[in-house]
Protein backbone atom coordinates (compact mmCIF):
# COMPACT_ATOMS: atom_id res chain seq x y z
CA UNK A 1 0.00 0.00 0.00
CA UNK A 2 1.33 3.44 -0.89
CA UNK A 3 -0.38 5.29 1.92
CA UNK A 4 2.31 7.99 2.05
CA UNK A 5 1.35 9.14 -1.45
CA UNK A 6 -1.80 10.59 0.02
CA UNK A 7 -0.28 12.18 3.07
CA UNK A 8 -1.29 15.67 1.97
CA UNK A 9 -4.87 14.69 1.13
CA UNK A 10 -5.95 12.93 4.26
CA UNK A 11 -6.71 16.15 6.16
CA UNK A 12 -8.60 17.59 3.20
CA UNK A 13 -10.68 14.42 3.21
CA UNK A 14 -11.31 14.71 6.95
CA UNK A 15 -12.35 18.34 6.37
CA UNK A 16 -15.00 17.19 3.97
CA UNK A 17 -13.33 17.67 0.61
CA UNK A 18 -14.22 14.97 -1.89
CA UNK A 19 -13.13 14.16 -5.42
CA UNK A 20 -16.32 15.66 -6.78
CA UNK A 21 -15.37 19.11 -5.51
CA UNK A 22 -11.62 19.00 -5.00
CA UNK A 23 -10.35 19.83 -8.49
CA UNK A 24 -6.88 18.40 -7.82
CA UNK A 25 -6.20 16.44 -10.98
CA UNK A 26 -7.89 13.27 -9.84
CA UNK A 27 -5.62 12.66 -6.86
CA UNK A 28 -8.52 12.84 -4.45
CA UNK A 29 -10.39 10.29 -6.54
CA UNK A 30 -7.31 8.06 -6.40
CA UNK A 31 -7.14 8.52 -2.65
CA UNK A 32 -10.81 7.60 -2.29
CA UNK A 33 -10.19 4.38 -4.23
CA UNK A 34 -7.16 3.69 -2.04
CA UNK A 35 -9.13 4.42 1.10
CA UNK A 36 -11.82 1.93 0.17
CA UNK A 37 -9.21 -0.83 0.30
CA UNK A 38 -6.78 0.36 3.00
CA UNK A 39 -7.58 -0.47 6.60
CA UNK A 40 -4.78 1.71 7.98
CA UNK A 41 -5.98 4.81 6.15
CA UNK A 42 -9.55 4.08 7.16
CA UNK A 43 -8.43 4.01 10.80
CA UNK A 44 -6.52 7.29 10.44
CA UNK A 45 -9.46 9.00 8.77
CA UNK A 46 -11.84 7.73 11.45
CA UNK A 47 -9.55 8.91 14.27
CA UNK A 48 -8.87 12.33 12.75
CA UNK A 49 -12.58 12.77 12.08
CA UNK A 50 -13.29 12.01 15.74
CA UNK A 51 -10.65 14.52 16.82
CA UNK A 52 -12.06 17.17 14.50
CA UNK A 53 -15.62 16.53 15.70
CA UNK A 54 -14.51 16.51 19.33
CA UNK A 55 -12.56 19.75 18.93
CA UNK A 56 -15.49 21.57 17.39
CA UNK A 57 -17.75 20.59 20.26
CA UNK A 58 -15.44 21.36 23.16
CA UNK A 59 -16.92 23.38 25.98
CA UNK A 60 -16.59 27.13 25.42
CA UNK A 61 -14.81 29.27 28.00
CA UNK A 62 -16.77 32.47 28.58
CA UNK A 63 -15.11 35.72 29.71
CA UNK A 64 -16.39 36.92 33.09
CA UNK A 65 -18.23 40.27 33.21
CA UNK A 66 -15.41 41.73 35.31
CA UNK A 67 -13.14 41.57 32.27
CA UNK A 68 -15.03 44.28 30.40
CA UNK A 69 -15.33 46.25 33.64
CA UNK A 70 -11.55 46.23 34.00
CA UNK A 71 -11.01 47.20 30.37
CA UNK A 72 -13.58 50.00 30.58
CA UNK A 73 -11.92 51.34 33.73
CA UNK A 74 -8.51 51.39 32.05
CA UNK A 75 -9.95 53.14 29.01
CA UNK A 76 -11.66 55.65 31.25
CA UNK A 77 -8.34 56.47 32.90
CA UNK A 78 -6.86 56.94 29.48
CA UNK A 79 -9.68 59.28 28.51
CA UNK A 80 -8.60 61.58 31.31
CA UNK A 81 -5.36 62.25 29.47
CA UNK A 82 -5.23 65.52 27.47
CA UNK A 83 -7.30 65.13 24.31
CA UNK A 84 -4.42 65.93 21.97
CA UNK A 85 -2.27 63.26 23.60
CA UNK A 86 -5.03 60.68 23.16
CA UNK A 87 -5.64 61.65 19.57
CA UNK A 88 -2.08 62.02 18.45
CA UNK A 89 0.04 59.98 20.81
CA UNK A 90 -0.57 56.49 19.51
CA UNK A 91 -0.89 57.25 15.85
CA UNK A 92 2.26 59.28 15.48
CA UNK A 93 4.48 57.97 18.24
CA UNK A 94 7.07 56.64 15.81
CA UNK A 95 7.73 59.77 13.83
CA UNK A 96 6.78 62.53 16.24
CA UNK A 97 10.39 63.16 17.32
CA UNK A 98 11.49 63.51 13.69
CA UNK A 99 8.48 65.61 12.76
CA UNK A 100 8.95 67.82 15.81
CA UNK A 101 12.56 68.49 14.87
CA UNK A 102 11.51 69.26 11.31
CA UNK A 103 8.78 71.56 12.59
CA UNK A 104 11.17 73.53 14.74
CA UNK A 105 13.58 73.89 11.83
CA UNK A 106 10.72 75.00 9.61
CA UNK A 107 9.64 77.60 12.12
CA UNK A 108 13.12 78.96 12.53
CA UNK A 109 13.71 79.16 8.80
CA UNK A 110 10.41 80.77 8.01
CA UNK A 111 10.91 83.38 10.69
CA UNK A 112 7.41 82.86 12.00
CA UNK A 113 8.42 82.01 15.52
CA UNK A 114 9.32 85.47 16.67
CA UNK A 115 6.15 87.19 15.42
CA UNK A 116 4.04 84.46 17.03
CA UNK A 117 5.84 84.64 20.31
CA UNK A 118 5.67 88.40 20.36
CA UNK A 119 2.02 88.41 19.43
CA UNK A 120 1.18 85.77 22.00
CA UNK A 121 2.93 87.75 24.72
CA UNK A 122 1.08 90.88 23.69
CA UNK A 123 -2.23 89.11 23.75
CA UNK A 124 -1.61 87.64 27.20
CA UNK A 125 -0.82 91.08 28.54
CA UNK A 126 -3.93 92.58 27.06
CA UNK A 127 -6.81 93.52 29.28
CA UNK A 128 -9.08 90.63 28.38
CA UNK A 129 -12.05 92.42 29.84
CA UNK A 130 -11.98 94.64 26.79
CA UNK A 131 -12.81 91.70 24.55
CA UNK A 132 -16.31 91.12 23.30
CA UNK A 133 -17.81 88.54 20.96
CA UNK A 134 -17.89 91.15 18.23
CA UNK A 135 -14.32 92.25 18.80
CA UNK A 136 -11.64 91.61 16.22
CA UNK A 137 -9.48 88.52 16.69
CA UNK A 138 -6.52 88.95 19.00
CA UNK A 139 -3.18 89.45 17.20
CA UNK A 140 -1.88 86.03 18.19
CA UNK A 141 -4.96 84.42 16.74
CA UNK A 142 -4.44 86.29 13.51
CA UNK A 143 -0.88 85.07 13.28
CA UNK A 144 -1.96 81.51 13.89
CA UNK A 145 -4.68 81.84 11.27
CA UNK A 146 -2.16 83.13 8.73
CA UNK A 147 0.26 80.33 9.53
CA UNK A 148 -2.54 77.77 9.32
CA UNK A 149 -3.62 79.10 5.93
CA UNK A 150 -0.07 78.86 4.58
CA UNK A 151 0.58 75.43 6.01
CA UNK A 152 -2.81 74.20 4.82
CA UNK A 153 -1.85 75.15 1.27
CA UNK A 154 1.44 73.27 1.62
CA UNK A 155 -0.29 70.25 3.15
CA UNK A 156 -2.92 70.18 0.41
CA UNK A 157 -0.23 70.36 -2.26
CA UNK A 158 1.74 67.44 -0.77
CA UNK A 159 -1.18 65.41 0.50
CA UNK A 160 -1.04 63.03 -2.45
CA UNK A 161 2.27 61.63 -1.18
CA UNK A 162 0.51 60.16 1.84
CA UNK A 163 -1.25 56.84 1.75
CA UNK A 164 -5.07 56.99 2.03
CA UNK A 165 -5.18 55.53 5.54
CA UNK A 166 -2.73 58.11 6.88
CA UNK A 167 -4.65 60.87 5.11
CA UNK A 168 -7.82 59.62 6.76
CA UNK A 169 -6.21 59.69 10.21
CA UNK A 170 -4.81 63.17 9.63
CA UNK A 171 -8.18 64.41 8.36
CA UNK A 172 -9.91 62.97 11.40
CA UNK A 173 -7.37 64.55 13.74
CA UNK A 174 -7.74 67.89 12.01
CA UNK A 175 -11.50 67.57 12.43
CA UNK A 176 -11.00 66.95 16.15
CA UNK A 177 -8.79 70.01 16.41
CA UNK A 178 -11.25 72.13 14.43
CA UNK A 179 -13.97 71.03 16.83
CA UNK A 180 -11.79 72.12 19.73
CA UNK A 181 -11.15 75.48 18.05
CA UNK A 182 -14.86 76.01 17.45
CA UNK A 183 -15.71 75.03 21.00
CA UNK A 184 -13.06 77.39 22.35
CA UNK A 185 -14.39 80.22 20.19
CA UNK A 186 -17.92 79.53 21.39
CA UNK A 187 -16.72 79.53 25.00
CA UNK A 188 -14.85 82.78 24.40
CA UNK A 189 -17.94 84.31 22.84
CA UNK A 190 -19.96 83.46 25.91
CA UNK A 191 -17.28 84.50 28.36
CA UNK A 192 -15.01 87.05 26.69
CA UNK A 193 -13.16 87.65 29.96
CA UNK A 194 -12.22 84.03 30.40
CA UNK A 195 -8.47 83.64 30.30
CA UNK A 196 -8.97 79.88 30.24
CA UNK A 197 -11.10 80.07 27.09
CA UNK A 198 -8.59 82.31 25.39
CA UNK A 199 -5.65 80.07 26.28
CA UNK A 200 -7.67 77.07 25.17
CA UNK A 201 -8.26 78.70 21.79
CA UNK A 202 -4.59 79.56 21.36
CA UNK A 203 -3.58 76.07 22.42
CA UNK A 204 -5.93 74.53 19.89
CA UNK A 205 -4.67 76.82 17.14
CA UNK A 206 -1.08 76.01 18.03
CA UNK A 207 -1.90 72.30 17.96
CA UNK A 208 -3.38 72.71 14.49
CA UNK A 209 -0.24 74.50 13.33
CA UNK A 210 1.86 71.65 14.74
CA UNK A 211 -0.27 68.97 13.11
CA UNK A 212 -0.12 70.72 9.74
CA UNK A 213 3.66 71.05 10.08
CA UNK A 214 3.83 67.35 10.90
CA UNK A 215 1.65 66.59 7.90
CA UNK A 216 3.96 68.52 5.60
CA UNK A 217 7.03 66.87 7.13
CA UNK A 218 5.49 63.41 6.87
CA UNK A 219 4.43 64.01 3.26
CA UNK A 220 7.97 65.07 2.41
CA UNK A 221 9.40 62.09 4.23
CA UNK A 222 6.96 59.69 2.55
CA UNK A 223 7.81 61.13 -0.85
CA UNK A 224 11.50 60.63 -0.13
CA UNK A 225 10.91 57.08 1.06
CA UNK A 226 8.61 56.10 -1.80
CA UNK A 227 11.12 53.46 -2.85
CA UNK A 228 10.84 51.71 0.51
CA UNK A 229 7.21 50.73 1.05
CA UNK A 230 8.32 47.82 3.24
CA UNK A 231 8.81 50.23 6.11
CA UNK A 232 5.11 50.97 6.24
CA UNK A 233 4.22 47.30 6.00
CA UNK A 234 6.55 46.51 8.85
CA UNK A 235 4.84 49.02 11.08
CA UNK A 236 1.44 47.63 10.15
CA UNK A 237 2.50 44.19 11.22
CA UNK A 238 3.61 45.27 14.66
CA UNK B 1 -10.79 3.51 16.57
CA UNK B 2 -12.12 5.80 19.25
CA UNK B 3 -15.01 8.13 19.68
CA UNK B 4 -15.71 11.04 21.98
CA UNK B 5 -18.04 11.01 24.89
CA UNK B 6 -20.51 13.77 24.12
CA UNK B 7 -22.36 16.05 26.49
CA UNK B 8 -25.64 17.06 24.81
CA UNK B 9 -26.35 19.81 27.35
CA UNK B 10 -23.27 21.65 26.14
CA UNK B 11 -24.36 21.74 22.53
CA UNK B 12 -26.54 24.77 23.11
CA UNK B 13 -23.51 26.75 24.21
CA UNK B 14 -21.83 26.53 20.84
CA UNK B 15 -21.27 29.82 19.12
CA UNK B 16 -21.66 29.60 15.41
CA UNK B 17 -20.63 32.92 13.96
CA UNK B 18 -18.50 31.59 11.13
CA UNK B 19 -15.59 33.94 10.53
CA UNK B 20 -16.66 34.19 6.90
CA UNK B 21 -20.42 34.11 7.34
CA UNK B 22 -20.98 37.61 5.92
CA UNK B 23 -20.04 38.81 2.46
CA UNK B 24 -16.48 40.22 2.66
CA UNK B 25 -17.50 43.65 1.37
CA UNK B 26 -20.16 44.06 4.04
CA UNK B 27 -17.78 42.90 6.76
CA UNK B 28 -15.04 45.24 5.58
CA UNK B 29 -17.36 48.26 5.44
CA UNK B 30 -18.84 47.52 8.84
CA UNK B 31 -15.35 46.98 10.27
CA UNK B 32 -14.06 50.27 8.92
CA UNK B 33 -17.09 52.10 10.27
CA UNK B 34 -16.70 50.51 13.68
CA UNK B 35 -12.97 51.25 13.77
CA UNK B 36 -13.63 54.85 12.76
CA UNK B 37 -16.21 55.22 15.54
CA UNK B 38 -13.74 53.81 18.05
CA UNK B 39 -11.04 56.23 16.89
CA UNK B 40 -13.48 59.12 17.12
CA UNK B 41 -14.00 58.32 20.79
CA UNK B 42 -17.48 56.83 20.50
CA UNK B 43 -17.90 55.33 23.96
CA UNK B 44 -20.20 52.53 22.80
CA UNK B 45 -18.22 51.55 19.73
CA UNK B 46 -15.33 49.91 21.54
CA UNK B 47 -17.70 48.02 23.79
CA UNK B 48 -19.46 46.83 20.63
CA UNK B 49 -16.12 45.62 19.29
CA UNK B 50 -15.49 43.83 22.59
CA UNK B 51 -18.92 42.18 22.59
CA UNK B 52 -18.45 40.99 19.03
CA UNK B 53 -15.12 39.26 19.58
CA UNK B 54 -14.35 38.76 23.26
CA UNK B 55 -16.09 35.41 23.70
CA UNK B 56 -14.28 33.66 20.88
CA UNK B 57 -10.97 35.34 21.71
CA UNK B 58 -11.24 34.39 25.36
CA UNK B 59 -11.96 30.77 24.47
CA UNK B 60 -8.93 30.74 22.20
CA UNK B 61 -6.65 32.39 24.75
CA UNK B 62 -7.64 29.99 27.54
CA UNK B 63 -6.75 27.03 25.35
CA UNK B 64 -3.59 28.64 24.06
CA UNK B 65 -2.12 29.45 27.46
CA UNK B 66 -3.97 26.93 29.59
CA UNK B 67 -5.10 29.25 32.39
CA UNK B 68 -8.38 31.13 32.82
CA UNK B 69 -6.81 33.71 35.16
CA UNK B 70 -3.89 34.41 32.84
CA UNK B 71 -6.31 34.55 29.92
CA UNK B 72 -8.25 37.36 31.60
CA UNK B 73 -5.10 39.42 32.10
CA UNK B 74 -3.84 38.72 28.63
CA UNK B 75 -7.12 39.55 26.90
CA UNK B 76 -7.34 42.78 28.85
CA UNK B 77 -3.89 43.73 27.53
CA UNK B 78 -4.97 42.75 24.03
CA UNK B 79 -8.03 45.00 24.05
CA UNK B 80 -6.15 47.93 25.55
CA UNK B 81 -3.49 47.58 22.89
CA UNK B 82 -6.19 47.23 20.24
CA UNK B 83 -7.69 50.51 21.43
CA UNK B 84 -4.32 52.20 21.04
CA UNK B 85 -3.57 50.60 17.70
CA UNK B 86 -6.91 51.07 15.99
CA UNK B 87 -5.48 54.08 14.19
CA UNK B 88 -3.24 51.59 12.37
CA UNK B 89 -6.16 49.43 11.22
CA UNK B 90 -6.45 50.00 7.49
CA UNK B 91 -9.07 47.43 6.57
CA UNK B 92 -6.58 45.23 4.73
CA UNK B 93 -8.09 42.31 6.63
CA UNK B 94 -11.27 41.87 8.61
CA UNK B 95 -11.25 43.56 12.01
CA UNK B 96 -11.73 40.14 13.60
CA UNK B 97 -8.67 38.80 11.80
CA UNK B 98 -6.70 41.85 12.94
CA UNK B 99 -7.79 41.24 16.53
CA UNK B 100 -6.95 37.53 16.31
CA UNK B 101 -3.49 38.41 15.00
CA UNK B 102 -2.95 40.79 17.90
CA UNK B 103 -4.21 38.16 20.34
CA UNK B 104 -2.08 35.35 18.97
CA UNK B 105 1.02 37.55 19.08
CA UNK B 106 0.30 38.21 22.76
CA UNK B 107 -0.28 34.51 23.41
CA UNK B 108 2.93 33.46 21.70
CA UNK B 109 4.90 36.14 23.56
CA UNK B 110 3.38 34.89 26.81
CA UNK B 111 4.22 31.31 25.98
CA UNK B 112 7.83 32.09 25.15
CA UNK B 113 8.24 32.75 28.86
CA UNK B 114 7.19 29.19 29.52
CA UNK B 115 9.20 27.67 26.74
CA UNK B 116 11.17 25.26 28.88
CA UNK B 117 8.05 23.61 30.25
CA UNK B 118 6.46 23.51 26.83
CA UNK B 119 9.56 21.93 25.36
CA UNK B 120 9.44 19.18 27.93
CA UNK B 121 5.80 18.54 27.12
CA UNK B 122 6.50 18.57 23.41
CA UNK B 123 9.34 16.11 23.80
CA UNK B 124 7.07 13.68 25.54
CA UNK B 125 4.81 13.73 22.48
CA UNK B 126 7.68 13.60 20.03
CA UNK B 127 8.84 10.42 21.70
CA UNK B 128 5.65 8.79 20.55
CA UNK B 129 6.80 8.98 16.94
CA UNK B 130 3.51 10.68 16.20
CA UNK B 131 4.86 12.67 13.26
CA UNK B 132 4.59 9.57 11.15
CA UNK B 133 1.23 10.17 9.51
CA UNK B 134 0.70 6.71 8.18
CA UNK B 135 1.90 4.80 11.19
CA UNK B 136 -0.06 1.63 11.79
CA UNK B 137 -3.23 2.38 13.71
CA UNK B 138 -2.52 1.85 17.41
CA UNK B 139 -4.92 0.21 19.74
CA UNK B 140 -7.15 3.04 20.89
CA UNK B 141 -9.24 2.79 24.00
CA UNK B 142 -12.83 3.77 23.51
CA UNK B 143 -14.49 5.99 24.43
CA UNK B 144 -12.09 8.95 24.71
CA UNK B 145 -13.36 11.85 26.75
CA UNK B 146 -13.21 15.54 25.96
CA UNK B 147 -11.11 15.96 29.06
CA UNK B 148 -8.44 13.80 27.47
CA UNK B 149 -8.65 15.87 24.32
CA UNK B 150 -8.23 19.10 26.34
CA UNK B 151 -5.15 17.67 28.03
CA UNK B 152 -3.73 16.47 24.74
CA UNK B 153 -4.25 19.90 23.14
CA UNK B 154 -2.32 21.50 26.00
CA UNK B 155 0.64 19.31 25.17
CA UNK B 156 0.88 20.30 21.53
CA UNK B 157 3.75 22.51 20.40
CA UNK B 158 2.73 26.18 20.29
CA UNK B 159 2.60 26.53 16.53
CA UNK B 160 0.66 23.35 15.95
CA UNK B 161 -1.71 24.16 18.81
CA UNK B 162 -2.37 27.63 17.45
CA UNK B 163 -3.20 26.35 13.99
CA UNK B 164 -5.28 23.47 15.34
CA UNK B 165 -7.32 25.69 17.69
CA UNK B 166 -7.99 28.23 14.96
CA UNK B 167 -8.97 25.56 12.43
CA UNK B 168 -10.68 22.76 14.30
CA UNK B 169 -12.02 24.64 17.34
CA UNK B 170 -12.72 28.15 15.99
CA UNK B 171 -13.54 27.15 12.44
CA UNK B 172 -11.19 29.45 10.53
CA UNK B 173 -10.09 28.54 7.04
CA UNK B 174 -6.42 28.01 6.25
CA UNK B 175 -6.13 31.29 4.33
CA UNK B 176 -7.46 33.14 7.40
CA UNK B 177 -5.11 31.27 9.72
CA UNK B 178 -2.26 32.21 7.41
CA UNK B 179 -3.17 35.89 7.86
CA UNK B 180 -3.58 35.59 11.62
CA UNK B 181 -0.35 33.71 12.27
CA UNK B 182 1.69 35.34 9.53
CA UNK B 183 2.46 32.02 7.84
CA UNK B 184 1.68 30.51 4.45
CA UNK B 185 -1.50 28.58 3.79
CA UNK B 186 0.57 25.45 3.20
CA UNK B 187 2.26 25.84 6.58
CA UNK B 188 -1.13 26.21 8.21
CA UNK B 189 -2.25 22.95 6.64
CA UNK B 190 0.88 21.11 7.71
CA UNK B 191 0.62 22.47 11.27
CA UNK B 192 -3.00 21.30 11.57
CA UNK B 193 -1.99 17.89 10.20
CA UNK B 194 0.89 17.68 12.64
CA UNK B 195 -1.40 18.61 15.52
CA UNK B 196 -4.02 16.04 14.58
CA UNK B 197 -1.48 13.25 14.25
CA UNK B 198 0.09 14.11 17.59
CA UNK B 199 -3.33 14.16 19.22
CA UNK B 200 -4.12 10.81 17.65
CA UNK B 201 -0.92 9.35 18.99
CA UNK B 202 -1.54 10.76 22.46
CA UNK B 203 -5.17 9.64 22.60
CA UNK B 204 -4.23 6.19 21.40
CA UNK B 205 -2.03 5.45 24.38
Amino acid sequence: MNCELYDDLIDDYVDGIRAANSGNDGRMAAFERHLAECGRCQAVVADLTSIRTGASSLERHVPPPRLWTAIARSLDERQRQPWWQRQLGGAFSLWVPVAAAASIALLLVSGLWQPWKQAAQESHHQDVSALSPESAPVPAEQHYEQAIAGLQQLADAQNAALDPATRTVLTQNLAVIDRAINESRAALAQEPASTLAQESLLDALETKVTLLQDTVALASETGAMADDPAGTAKELNQ
Amino acid sequence: MFRFVTFPWLEGQREQPSPSSKPPGDVRTADLELAARCRAGDAGAFEELYRQHARRLFNLVVRMIGSVDDAEDLLQEVFLQAHRKLSGFRGDSALGTWLYRLTMNHCLDHLRGRQARMNRATESLDDEGSDEPMAPAPAVPAPVSRLDLERAIEMLPDGARAAFLLHDVEGFEHREIAQILGISEGTSKSQVHKARMKLRAFLSR
